[in-house]
């Protein structure tokens, strides 16, 4: 294809949203809790999975529509979270005073640990099968763009709830004080902002996303118990991109992910999907060693 | 209280009991002890997703051997127990697996893991320790180059005769340009090297062909290029996880060739689940198998999976799997354990199976012909050869 062609193609934009919607999906989930509590969540992709299988049991047994299925499951990977919070690392993180390398290797070694047995639980209770569903499938022309319908509600979904949340943050009283905790924690906490109340709603949020994703991903292609990981190095890409804990440019970072998966893959060749991906990856942190968007905070 | 005391009574009991049962059993271990068969698989990690339907298709087996009083081990009848061990998907796994099996477990017999690597892997194992083992689930040119002896390979899709009957399918169909799209994984890129010379050859005008990695996660740009090549045959050489991306984005993209083969993944039950059994009928996948009266067992077997799993049996490894046991069942009834007689046995005779007469020539089957199977109203039909087709080629009418 001539290269007009493919910057030009609507089809090809479809894609890349639809691939970057979902991988800022992700990553917001991960941003936030590395972002507010400095935890490098490797089970994150773990999360997605059991978020996909959720919406597959609902759907093959009871019939529920992945649409309706979908906050409900949000909702119990938030509840999931918060439990986890409560219970687990609560302690882990003490007061205001938080040694970010401390918590990192330990939250590394405890969500690595996590991972490894969500994996192998699914295994056993799921068996390793591939599991898909065939859903909202219909081809929807649009002009010269031919979608299917579930295609369609990732995008309206995943982007959505991206540009709710970063609505969230940007305006709300409550995501303000996310964001505090996130740029100055220690100064937020002096300012009499509930650290813990952050701390235990981003981490709701964070699982909350993952779940959500997970309901997307079940939509669109097939899963089994071992296809999260590659979400998390996709979600690590994408937040180490934005830089770590910068929310807002996360999202950014992960359209242009998904834009290279496509436009990229178009203009050369399939083949080195995983070099354009990575060239652009070690690029930017040379380049831009904070992030895409840091010389722009840095201005503001 | 009282109830922690009768239940360590009824254990001592138990106990007690096993341990007097044992003694006069002693004099004739051999038909009361269990036979003990190994096998690694992958129950983990990245191919722990394909294995299910050939590890099933085990389990199916010991179910139908123990119920009908055991294995017959040269006329004296044994019940059959697994030892079985995840090789997380490491075929350095398998090779200390299968060692341990045979030096440490002291199993009777073995199975075959899952996967090509894994079995050409574990081939100097059995060549050291004399251990025939029947293979299932591999098919590689690299195949022949396995030193014959302890292993053989039931499977006749070998990626250079598939390049030779699927062109010659082709020309038969009319197919007179094609698209040709290859995962990059050992399989596919073998047919992929064997189909291009071969299509030449054929006269078939290939309008793309290209390569993908395994992770891809988009295949809009590849297929929008093939859909304008506007070809009369797609051959997309996939895996069982792009299978289903494939297709979708077909359908998507309105990618309406009349001949749609895809390499891997169709045969598996999973397969319509995934994209729809209107979006399966009409493609045309590798398999050599399919419940045909002319074999005998295979309705019973198709039968069998089918009510203790609920979905259909995987008509490439579930049948391969059915197969080899087959044929190890036969040879151990005629041989006892006997390693040497086992490996001569099957090395020389022509075992019946579900897929008919198999025979082997050094680790190869020169019987079962390759053979291209088509979904046709939700059923995986034989459509080619002609020999032992069920159903004829249908070209498929859209997604």
């Amino acid at each position: 294809m001539p290269w007009v062609d493919v910057l030009l193609s609507g089809q090809l934009l479809f894609a890349a949203l639809v691939t970057g919607s979902l991988y800022a999906l992700v990553a917001l989930g991960l941003n936030l809790v590395y972002g507010t509590m400095r935890m490098l969540n490797v089970a994150h992709g773990d999360l997605v999975m059991l978020g996909a299988y959720a919406a597959y049991w609902a759907f093959t047994l009871a019939g529920i529509s992945p649409l309706v299925a979908a906050p409900v499951i949000a909702v119990i990977g938030g509840a999931v979270g918060y439990g986890l919070y409560r219970g687990l690392f609560r302690r882990l993180l003490g007061g205001a005073q938080v040694d970010a390398g401390r918590v990192e290797a330990n939250s590394l070694l405890l969500f690595f640990g996590l991972s490894i047995i969500l994996q192998n639980v699914a295994a056993l209770a799921f068996t390793p099968n591939n599991r898909a569903y065939q859903y909202l499938d219909e081809v929807v022309h649009l002009g010269n763009v031919s979608m299917t319908g579930n295609r369609i509600a990732a995008l309206a979904i995943a982007g959505g709830t991206c540009i709710g949340v970063a609505a969230f943050l940007s305006r709300s009283v409550a995501g303000l004080a996310m964001r505090a905790v996130i740029e100055r924690r220690e100064a937020a906490y002096i300012v009499g902002v509930d650290v813990d109340r952050v701390q235990w709603s981003s981490f709701a949020l964070g699982f909350g996303c993952a779940g959500l994703a997970g309901v997307l991903l079940s939509m669109l292609e097939q899963f089994s118990p071992f296809s999260g990981f590659p979400f998390t190095v996709a979600g690590f890409i994408v937040i180490i991109l934005g830089g770590l804990g910068n929310l807002l440019a996360g999202l950014a970072a992960a359209l242009l992910l998904g834009a290279i998966e496509t436009y990229g893959v178009a203009l050369t060749s399939a083949n080195l999907r995983s070099v354009l991906l990575y060239a652009v990856f070690v690029a930017a942190l040379v380049l831009f060693p904070n992030g895409l968007l840091a010389r722009l905070k840095g201005r503001r | 209280m009282n109830n922690h005391g009768m239940k360590r009574r009824t254990g001592l009991g138990a106990l007690l009991a096993t341990a007097l049962a044992a003694v006069p059993g002693f004099g004739f271990a051999q038909a009361d002890k269990p036979l003990r068969i190994g096998f690694s698989m992958a129950r983990t990690g990245m191919l722990a997703n394909a294995t299910p339907s050939q590890a099933n298709t085990y389990e199916l087996w010991r179910e139908q051997v123990n119920a009908r009083g055991g294995m017959d081990v040269g006329g004296v009848k044994r019940k059959v127990e697994f030892v079985t061990y995840d090789d997380q998907s490491k075929p350095e796994q398998a090779v200390r697996i299968y060692e341990k099996l045979i030096t440490d477990d002291k199993v009777d017999l073995l199975l075959a893991p899952w996967g090509t690597p894994f079995h050409i892997s574990i081939a100097p194992v059995l060549e050291k320790y004399k251990f025939p083992m029947v293979g299932n689930t591999a098919a590689s040119v690299a195949l022949r180059q396995v030193k014959p002896g302890y292993i053989w390979f039931p499977t006749s899709a070998i990626p250079d005769r598939i390049a030779v009957e699927l062109v010659t399918m082709l020309k038969q169909n009319n197919v007179k340009t094609a698209v040709v799209i290859a995962n990059v994984l050992p399989f596919t890129k073998e047919i992929k090297n064997a189909l291009e010379p071969e299509l030449k050859k054929g006269g078939i005008d290939v309008k793309l062909s290209t390569d993908y990695p395994p992770d891809i996660k988009d295949m809009t740009s590849i297929l929008t290029q093939a859909k304008q090549a506007n070809p009369d045959a797609v051959l997309a050489l996939a895996y069982p996880g792009d299978s289903v991306l494939y297709s979708k984005q077909a359908k998507e993209l309105g990618l309406n060739s009349p001949f749609q083969f895809i390499a891997i993944g169709p045969s598996d039950a999973f397969y319509p689940k995934a994209v729809g059994p209107a979006s399966a009928d009409g493609v045309v996948t590798i398999a050599h198998w399919s419940p045909r009266p002319e074999w005998k067992g295979s309705q019973a077997f198709y039968d069998a999976y089918v009510k203790k799993f609920g979905e259909d049996p995987d008509y490439l490894n579930s049948a391969l799997a059915w197969m080899s046991l087959e044929i190890l069942e036969k040879a151990v009834a005629k041989n006892g354990l006997d390693k040497e007689k086992i490996r001569a046995t099957i090395s020389k005779d022509t075992f019946e199976t579900i897929n008919g007469p198999v025979r082997f020539e050094g680790v190869q089957n020169v019987i079962t012909p390759t053979a291209f199977v088509q979904y046709q109203k939700g059923k995986l039909q034989i459509v080619w050869p002609k020999s032992i087709a069920s159903a004829q080629y249908q070209p498929k009418k859209g997604w």
